[in-house]
């Protein structure tokens, strides 16, 4: 079963109000958390706008603090550029080769006097005389003298010293004191040491990542705070940066806790040549917005939750209250199929239920008031049918007792000596008669007298056998041929609660209405079989067969298709079946035989009031 | 007449005055400061790599060098040889003690130099001691004034003796020695009482100790010496007799490598790490010993040939970069090894200065071990850790043939002749320079009075 149609089924059997109950249920959930996740994803976008204005803030502060920085490195230059030594270095210059041996030491001293990590002395070519984070590169040139012009201000530039590639922020200066200028180029280093120096707000730092190699290389990463736990998830966010040369932003999912994510920002750094230099990582945290967005969800969810279940038991309430009229009306509705007319509802509300209620309260009156129309119609027609059976019945010895006493009392007056004779045989026919009325008033007086079923286990195996042993004399001795008996009878078979010899003799006159049924002989077979729920006769001829008119009037009392009957032995049949709670039908063709079945359930049930009729017939089931 | 007179009395109170300054004063101390931090007495083991300056003071040698490298006479009086070099019969200098008083003896001799030399067979024979070597070597003379084949006796506590014009009158182990004046040396007692020497004393201390006068000796590192001129202290300074050079640690493998490295060679600025790192001192090295000892090293090509180096380079493939490792605690050995990364990147090898003690090169500040080229080129093979060189002759040729092959196997590249300098208190008077940069301590004495 698919669950479309599992759902269909499971719908079909659910009660009105448990329907009403979900529909209202399923409303009030949607429209809860539709409302708790509008609210929550409005509340989310407020905060998410104002944690990026934060982090666009920090960011801000950033760049002022890095700037910051810059604008010491350039005060620091100048400040080199307007000393004693470097005026005397330009001198020097000025007025032709230098001295290498004699700067050697120059940059270097000064460098550490201002705080510098990086300082080189050039003249106007670019060769440099005195390198404090090279002190062996004297004479070599400084590319990066060849980019600078007047407005050059501050700016990046890779310095490759002995234990590897550094960035640096450099600021320059010229010297100008005779014709050949010298230029200061110093700087501080981009390094993790830097990095962890700047003042930074709360929740945000700051990483850096080198150019150091093609491929990103997590040693070339350093962080401003804490371990770099898994640094490769930076790789794709700086490859970005460094592909497309512009800023670029990402949240980063360090954990599966999302209060550890971390928006970056990857600002790519580029030396005078627009060369790329490595990329700044300015990461905030998101874990104050993630904390309130926490508390705004668990709080949309703990009204929503309470709202639901507030909603829910509302629900119940009402849909008990809107249900209530409706389930009396299924009930009274109910009871009438089972045969209580006369059910009636409340009906006190005014609404459509009410009007219902009304409507079915005289629907029901009316039906009562027609029954007992149609019983008291059918009442008397059956005492018509009656009177014409009787007088049908009668009718026929009355007209020999008249003929033989008309002939008695002719013979008294005509052939006295005659009369004798006469008299014993009109005496015998009149008895003959009389004993035929008799039998006529004892057939009505039984019918009229049936029994209560005395209940006790009955095997409707034995009952089978005994009638075909009490029959089966009259099976094999008949003038116009014999009836073949076949049974055919269920091994496990239950035992049923019956009344034995009532059932004896319902299943007796079936035998009798099926051995009337097939005058030139035939076969008769005997079944049973069982359910779940109920043990079955079956009695089956191979006789004339009846017509569909026949069959509807089959179990009418009085009414047989038989010349000598008296339309009491299915009717009896039928009155006893239904005493047992069973029910008797018949199924036949003309020329094929007739079939009766009998359900008697296995267990024993009271059978249904009768409608309260009077009269001589019960209900027919 | 009476003003011609005074004038005379002043002037001869003044050259009485200066006569007295100049003249020998006995007793005082001398303070030293050095940066080595020998740890023994032992002058192979530790003095010997460590301070050899200081083994002299304590031991003498057989023989000595002269400036002309010709062996002269020290506790050995007289030599000679026989079976064509391979037998000599050392006479030793009667009446010399060490310095717990007992005698210089043949067997103690003989007992000194077979520890020294275990290839050697040396003994007693009577007044003189015999060596006898595996093959004929004339420079034994020579050899016996190394450092290393000073005469050295232990007593029975395991005390280290010598016979020197000092005795030691305490140790602490890389820390401090103080020397006493050995009254009975065999060449007269020292003009000093004693000498005191602190270890492990930076260069920037040692200055400071004697811009404070709390040294009277200190130790002066080539690149200093221009500064500490200007800035007019006593600075002495030798001929160039240390040698700085590139050492590859491993014979070459393949006839690429080897013009690898010849590549390498020219492709050094020796002149500007002269002119800058050395502040101008020292020689430029075109060989392993400087010209003033060999004469022959303008033979050797030193000038920088860059194109040479990248042509020669060009067509080559350097599989790795080659490591160089240096002396960390050597100031101007960081600033050659980054220099030399730098003329080496010009020529287009890779060259990475690292600390780690494996490496493919390394930057070596090689002692001069004696003035007799021979000896010399062998000490040089030995702190090097190369293969000895053949010995030679006698002939400036020959020794041009040894050094040369030395050269030929690339495993050392000569950079520069460093000279030692000295930094001298004003109080120290008679300092003799000698041509190895021995101390001549036993010379000196101390003024009294500043000048």
């Amino acid at each position: 079963m698919g669950p479309r149609k599992y759902l269909a089924s499971y719908g079909e059997t659910l009660s009105f109000r448990r329907k009403l109950l979900l529909v209202f249920a399923l409303t009030v959930f949607f429209t809860v958390a539709a409302v708790s996740l509008i609210v929550s994803a409005l509340a989310r976008r407020a905060f998410q706008k104002a944690d990026e204005e934060r982090a666009a803030a920090l960011v801000s502060q950033f760049r002022n603090e890095f700037n910051r920085r810059g604008a010491d490195v350039t005060k620091r230059i100048d400040a080199i550029a307007t000393s004693d030594s470097v005026a005397r270095m330009a001198l020097s210059v000025s007025n032709g080769a230098p001295d290498y041996g004699a700067y050697l030491n120059e940059a270097k001293t000064i460098a550490d006097a201002q705080q510098l990590d990086f300082l080189e002395f050039t003249d106007s070519e670019g060769s440099i005389i005195s390198s404090a984070q090279s002190p062996a590169r004297f004479g070599y040139k400084e590319p990066a003298i060849a980019g600078l012009s007047p407005a050059t201000g501050l700016f990046l530039k890779k310095e490759e010293l002995a234990d590897g590639i550094a960035i640096g922020m450099f600021a320059t200066k010229a010297v100008r004191i005779g014709d050949k200028p010298l230029y200061v180029i110093g700087g501080r280093r981009l390094d993790p040491s830097f990095v962890a120096s700047l003042e930074l707000p709360a929740g945000m730092r700051v990483l850096l990542y080198q150019n150091v190699e093609s491929a990103f290389s997590a040693k070339a990463l350093s962080a401003s705070s804490g371990a770099l736990l898994e640094p490769e998830k930076l790789a794709p966010l700086i490859e970005r940066a460094q592909r497309t040369g512009q800023e670029t932003s990402e949240i980063l999912h360090w954990t599966i806790d999302s209060a550890d994510d971390e928006k970056l920002l990857a600002i790519p750094l580029k030396g005078l040549a627009n060369e790329p230099l490595g990329v700044l990582l300015v990461g905030s945290s998101r874990r104050t917005y993630v904390d309130l967005a926490r508390r705004i969800r668990s709080a949309a969810l703990l009204v929503g939750g309470a709202g639901i279940i507030v909603s829910i038991l509302l629900s119940g309430w009402i849909a008990s209250r809107v249900t209530r009229p409706v389930e009396q009306l299924a009930a009274a509705a109910r009871q009438v199929t089972e045969g209580k007319w006369n059910a009636q509802v409340d009906s006190k509300s005014s609404d459509e239920l009410g009007e219902l209620a009304s409507a079915f309260n005289r629907m029901t009156r009316e039906l009562v008031e027609q029954k007992e129309q149609l019983v008291q119609t059918e009442r008397v027609a059956a005492w018509r049918e009656l009177a014409r059976r009787l007088a049908h019945e009668l009718k026929n010895p009355l007209f020999p007792l008249q003929i033989t006493v008309e002939n008695l009392l002719r013979a008294r007056q005509q052939s006295p000596e005659l009369f004798e004779e006469i008299f014993r045989e009109s005496s015998a026919t009149l008895l003959a008669e009389i004993s035929n009325l008799k039998s006529i008033i004892s057939r009505f007086s039984e019918f009229s007298k049936m029994p209560q079923p005395q209940f006790q286990p009955v095997q409707l195996n034995d009952s089978v056998r005994a009638v075909t042993r009490l029959f089966q004399a009259q099976f094999d001795n008949r003038e116009k041929g014999t009836i073949e008996c076949c049974i055919q009878l269920d091994d496990h078979l239950p035992t049923v609660p019956a009344d034995p010899d009532l059932i004896h003799r319902a299943i007796s006159n079936l035998v009798l209405n099926a051995m009337d049924a097939m005058p030139n002989g035939g076969d008769l077979t005997l079944r049973t079989s069982h359910d779940a729920n109920a043990a079955c006769v079956e009695v089956v001829d191979t006789g004339t067969g009846l017509t569909p008119e026949e069959c509807a009037r089959l179990f009418t009392p009085y009414y047989t298709s038989k010349q000598h009957g008296t339309g009491l032995g299915l009717a009896i049949v039928q009155s006893v079946i239904n005493d047992h709670g069973g029910k008797i039908t018949a199924e036949s063709e003309p020329g094929r035989g007739t079939t009766f079945r009998i359900r008697l359930p296995l267990k024993h049930e009271a059978p249904p009031a009768p409608i309260q009729t009077s009269g001589m017939f019960k209900q027919i089931s | 007449m009476k003003r011609i007179a005074f004038l005379f009395l002043a002037v001869s109170s003044l050259c009485l005055n200066a006569d007295a300054a100049t003249r020998p004063h006995y007793g005082r101390t001398l303070r030293v400061s050095l940066l080595a931090r020998p740890t023994s007495l032992e002058p192979i083991q530790s003095l010997a790599p460590t301070a050899p300056q200081l083994a002299e003071l304590i031991f003498d040698t057989l023989v000595s060098l002269d400036q002309q490298a010709r062996p002269q006479p020290q506790l050995a009086i007289s030599w000679s040889a026989e079976g064509g070099n391979r037998r000599w019969q050392i006479n030793l200098r009667p009446g010399v003690m060490f310095h717990d008083g007992s005698p210089l003896t043949p067997e103690v001799v003989a007992s000194s130099l077979r520890a020294a030399n275990p290839s050697w067979q040396v003994s007693a024979n009577g007044d003189s001691v015999q060596i006898v070597t595996d093959a004929p070597n004339d420079t034994l003379p020579a050899e016996l004034s190394l450092v290393r084949n000073a005469i050295v006796r232990r007593d029975s506590s395991g005390k280290i003796l010598g016979t020197g014009p000092f005795r030691v009158n305490d140790f602490l182990p890389g820390r401090k020695l103080t020397l006493a004046a050995n009254d009975d040396y065999w060449n007269a007692r020292p003009f000093l009482d004693s000498i005191e020497i602190e270890f492990g004393i930076s260069p920037r201390d040692q200055l400071i100790a004697l811009e404070l006068g709390k040294a009277d000796l200190i130790e002066i590192a080539p690149e200093q010496i221009r500064r500490s001129t200007a800035d007019g202290r006593r600075v002495v300074v030798s001929r160039p007799i240390d040698l700085f050079a590139l050492v590859f640690t491993r014979d070459r493998q393949s006839a690429e490598e080897g013009r690898l490295r010849d590549a390498l060679s020219y492709s050094l600025d020796r002149a500007s790490m002269r002119s800058a790192l050395l502040q101008g001192e020292g020689d430029v090295a075109a060989a392993i010993l400087p010209l003033w000892i060999s004469g022959y090293e303008f033979l050797f090509p030193a000038k920088q040939d860059l194109a040479r180096a990248q042509q020669i380079k060009s067509g080559l493939k350097q599989s790795s970069p080659w490591s160089l490792g240096y002396n960390a605690n050597d100031p101007v050995a960081r600033l050659m090894a980054d220099r030399i990364v730098l003329n080496a990147h010009d020529a287009g090898l890779a060259v990475q200065v690292t600390p780690n003690q494996q490496t493919d090169l390394r930057l070596v500040r090689i002692p001069l071990v004696s003035l007799d080229v021979r000896l010399a080129l062998r000490g040089v093979a030995l702190a090097a850790d190369i293969p000895a060189p053949a010995p030679g002759g006698t002939t400036l040729d020959q020794n041009y043939q040894v050094e040369r092959s030395l050269m030929d196997s690339q495993r050392i590249t000569p950079l520069l002749h460093l000279p030692r300098a000295q930094g001298i208190g004003v109080t120290v008077r008679n300092w003799q320079r000698t041509p190895d940069d021995s101390w001549d301590l036993e010379s000196i004495w101390l003024a009294t009075e500043k000048p």
